[in-house]
């Protein structure tokens, strides 16, 4: 008995000796990280990069633009900023109309649908009333389908809605953000929902003891705390917004109106084709402060990523 | 922390008396809103409209008055939009699919009746031609001073009808009225300007219409065809043919063996035909299969790519080392640039005019005019904007596996390689592996990587409208709205409705797949 005790032991020892040499960390043993890390980043920055030469280079084309320009201007921001090629007979230069345009419609969108949503997901989490769990589904469901495919049935019904107000059909900034706050209801109010179940529900309850209503609940306790939260999924609903292209293409239709993503692809893709230069100045511009915003936020971002799925 | 006290005082103030004069004021403006709105739908006696709004208004205002109703104080706001904005459309575009919506068969069938008859008004062998005098009314409306041409009576032409202009109104010369009381002869170069409206204008009469022929004539027209509308017939008057309602939106006729349609048709029911053609028309069938395998294709290799690239990186990089944190900015960046963005750049960079991939790594590669090229680069500039969010969910995983976990296994003598592939994967898997569905089904849908990159080509050379690397998504948006044909409604719903499902599916998969892991746990 002792001696297979003893040698069971002398091998475990023995093994974990041979294991622990081979799991030390090895100091000093990391280049093949760096080599890792040097090609993603290169495949990562081979466009930005790209972007950025061909910004500050006063060439047309983005071949002939070189990594390090050889003469740094501002030409093409110039440019970018005061062009009318699209439609000359604009009072103010295209791009600033479709840089205000993607800051009103996007935010207004996103500030109004996640208020509404946080609204819903309120009644979600703290009312127990009937079809509850059916409506939650329904939502789901209904996003689902691939909602700008119905993009028929919008046009349609803006045109209806323009006969009626004038400033809310198509071609205008309200009747986008109107088909946009359609979508305020879904995932956001789903996710909303499971952070305001984290919420001890004893705030609110001493709060209603106190002779609080729920709507002021709502308002004094449950808001303030999901400020942070709201935030991020606001900047979520921004950044779709502002990437989404079937939609604003159908309802706004002269160069006015375009959103960026409407009006670059049109930049770029049309009769100015080969213009590099502003159209890569255009892009340095408009990608600053999402960006930013996205660094910003990007703790917050990654936890409401990973939450859901890491929990466990 | 200190804004949080900004906004609870902001909040303090509200919820009082304030907030309920708020309430009051949110409540005035939306219903004077309506009143507008009711106004406005009855003038253009738009009833049915009307009492929909104002029923709906009555509803709102009766959740927000009562004492009670909480939930549905809280549910409203976003449900109207919900049902106005997605569950109408979606609802529409469901109903789309099994009617025949398309270009050709935009009308009701009464407007298509009477688009029928006027496009059969053809000017007789022996027809009336007048001299034309286009002029404006007292209201300036457009009509047409008419003088016959053999018979030199005059006349007005309205859109209403024909009546006689008494010769003492008018002054004729050379045939033609050049002046009439009470109307303003149109000339100079205001005339031609008149093209497109004269194009259009037809003067109803008893047995035809007149219509003007250029400026300065006009011919009466008469029937081809006669409608019965007891039998709902139309017959040709030259030979008799008989075209007949084929219950599909036209008027068909079989004559010497030729099938005869008449244009325009209209809008109707038509049963499971855009799904059966989906099915059995090859002309439909096979680009669909071929779209549909592209989209599986294009969507599982985005995400197997990108799920093991980012987890190779996450892992790679997430020993803390030199430099790491620079790496991780970096690696991150395709996430926080806006995609749209980023997918017209690298349209530009492979772009067959430019090739700057080309001239940067010394290769002739056709980027995005060879269809495998094509399909190549949309693979890999998705893999470009999706690794970083499989590296970032990788990352932060891999931190929340307990360090105990991989301790007591290397205590009890696992190797380096054994603890990961017997402990770290496996966990991390089960985390990341229900953000793979979400992703799958984003990149089903991706339509912005198809449209803003090749749009769908290069074409597939078999008469499709579906390019080679269009998906799903993009060749429904081509069916509705891009085809060169017109547009296709009813078809685009049925594969919207195709979509759906599918994407339905692998989502209730998923949803299945997670209850089923938080009842394991």
């Amino acid at each position: 008995m002792t001696t297979i005790e003893q040698s069971e032991l002398a091998v475990t020892t023995a093994l974990t000796k041979r294991r622990r040499r081979d799991w030390r960390p090895k100091h000093g043993s990391n280049w093949w990280r760096h080599v890792v890390g040097i090609l993603a980043a290169a495949f990562v920055l081979l466009p930005i990069i790209y972007i950025f030469s061909a910004a500050f280079n006063k060439i047309p084309t983005l071949a002939d633009a070189r990594v390090v320009p050889r003469k740094v201007t501002l030409h093409n921001f110039h440019q970018i900023l005061t062009t009318k090629q699209l439609d000359p007979t604009l009072p103010t230069p295209h791009f600033l109309a479709w840089y205000a345009n993607s800051i009103i419609i996007p935010a207004v969108a996103a500030i109004f649908s996640v208020f509404m949503g946080a609204l819903a997901a309120y009644a979600f989490s703290r009312f127990r009333f009937k079809g509850r769990r059916l409506g939650m589904m329904a939502l789901l469901l209904i996003q689902m389908f691939p909602a700008f495919l119905s993009v028929v049935a919008i046009y349609l019904i803006l045109l209806n809605v323009g006969d009626v107000f004038h400033f809310a059909g198509l071609n205008t900034r309200v009747g986008l953000i109107l088909v946009y706050l359609g979508g305020a209801m879904g995932v956001n109010t789903w996710l909303m929902k499971g952070f305001f179940d984290t919420i001890p529900s004893e705030l609110d309850e001493s709060a209603r003891v106190d002779g609080a209503t729920p709507t002021q609940v709502f308002w004094g306790v449950i808001l303030p705390l999901a400020t942070p939260v709201l935030a991020v999924i606001a900047l979520i609903s921004y950044i779709g917004a502002l990437n989404e292209f079937i939609i604003a293409s159908t309802v706004l239709q002269t160069t006015d109106k375009y959103t960026l993503i409407v009006g670059l692809q049109q930049f770029i893709s049309g009769q100015y084709a080969r213009e590099w230069g502003p159209f890569a100045a255009g892009v340095l511009l408009t990608a600053i402060a999402p960006t930013a915003l996205f660094f910003a936020l990007q703790r917050f971002i990654v936890e409401g990523l990973t939450g859901g799925a890491v929990k466990g | 922390m200190r804004a949080r006290s900004l906004t609870s005082r902001l909040v303090a103030t509200f919820a009082g008396p304030a907030g309920v004069a708020l309430k009051f004021v949110f409540l005035g403006i939306f219903n004077a809103l309506i009143v507008w709105a009711a106004a406005i739908l009855a003038s253009q006696h738009k009833w049915p409209a009307m009492v929909v709004t104002i029923a709906a208004a009555v509803a709102i205002d009766a959740v927000y008055l009562a004492p009670r109703r909480f939930p549905l104080k809280f549910l409203v706001p976003g449900t109207v939009f919900l049902i106005a904005f997605s569950l109408i459309p979606i609802i529409y575009t469901i109903n789309v699919a099994f009617t025949n919506y398309s270009t050709g068969h935009i009308l009701s069938e009464s407007e298509a009746i009477e688009q029928i008859k006027i496009n059969a008004l053809a000017p007789p062998p022996n027809g009336k031609t007048y001299n034309l005098s286009p002029a404006l009314d007292k209201d300036g409306n457009l009509v047409l001073l008419l003088a016959d041409a053999d018979t030199g009576k005059t006349f007005v032409g309205t859109r209403e009808g024909l009546t006689p202009l008494p010769g003492s109104d008018v002054k004729v010369s050379a045939g033609t009225i050049t002046e009439a009381s009470g109307y303003n002869l149109i000339t100079g170069a205001r005339l031609f300007s008149l093209d497109k409206e004269l194009e259009s204008y037809r003067v109803p009469t008893p047995g035809g219409a007149i219509h003007p022929e250029g400026i300065d004539n006009a011919v009466q027209l008469a029937p081809t065809l006669r409608y019965d509308p007891k039998a709902k017939t139309f017959t040709r008057i030259s030979d008799g043919v008989v075209y007949r309602d084929n219950g599909k939106g036209s008027f068909i006729a079989t004559a010497n063996g030729k099938r005869e349609e008449l244009e325009p048709g209209w809008k109707t029911y038509v049963g499971f035909v855009n799904f059966s053609r989906i099915i059995h028309d090859p002309l439909i069938r096979n680009p669909f299969l071929r779209v549909l395998l592209w989209t599986l294709a294009f969507a599982f290799f985005t995400v197997l790519l990108s799920f093991a690239l980012g987890l190779f990186l996450a892992i790679t990089l997430q020993k803390k080392f030199r430099l790491q944190r620079i790496y991780r900015l970096v690696l991150v960046l395709p996430y926080a640039i806006p995609a749209f963005l980023t997918i017209l750049i690298w349209g530009g960079l492979m772009n067959p005019h430019d090739a700057i991939l080309n001239s940067l790594f010394h290769v002739n590669i056709p980027w995005l005019y060879d269809p495998w090229w094509a399909r190549v680069s949309i693979i890999i500039v998705s893999v470009w904007l999706t690794f970083p969010y499989f590296f970032l969910v990788s990352l932060g995983a891999l931190q929340s596996i307990p360090g105990e976990l991989v301790e007591a296994a290397r205590v009890d003598g696992a190797g380096a390689w054994q603890v990961f592939r017997k402990i770290t994967l496996p966990l991390l898997l089960v985390a990341v592996a229900p953000l793979t569905i979400a992703s799958f089904a984003f990149n089903f849908n991706n339509f912005n990587i198809i449209y803003l990159l090749t749009q769908g080509g290069p074409a597939a050379g078999d008469q499709s409208i579906a390019g080679t690397t269009d998906i799903l998504i993009s060749y429904t948006f081509k069916l509705a709205f891009a085809s060169g044909k017109g547009g296709d409604y009813a078809l685009a719903g049925g594969v919207t409705i195709f979509i759906f499902f599918i994407v339905a599916t692998i989502s209730g998969a998923a949803f299945w797949r997670t209850k089923a892991l938080e009842t394991l746990r």
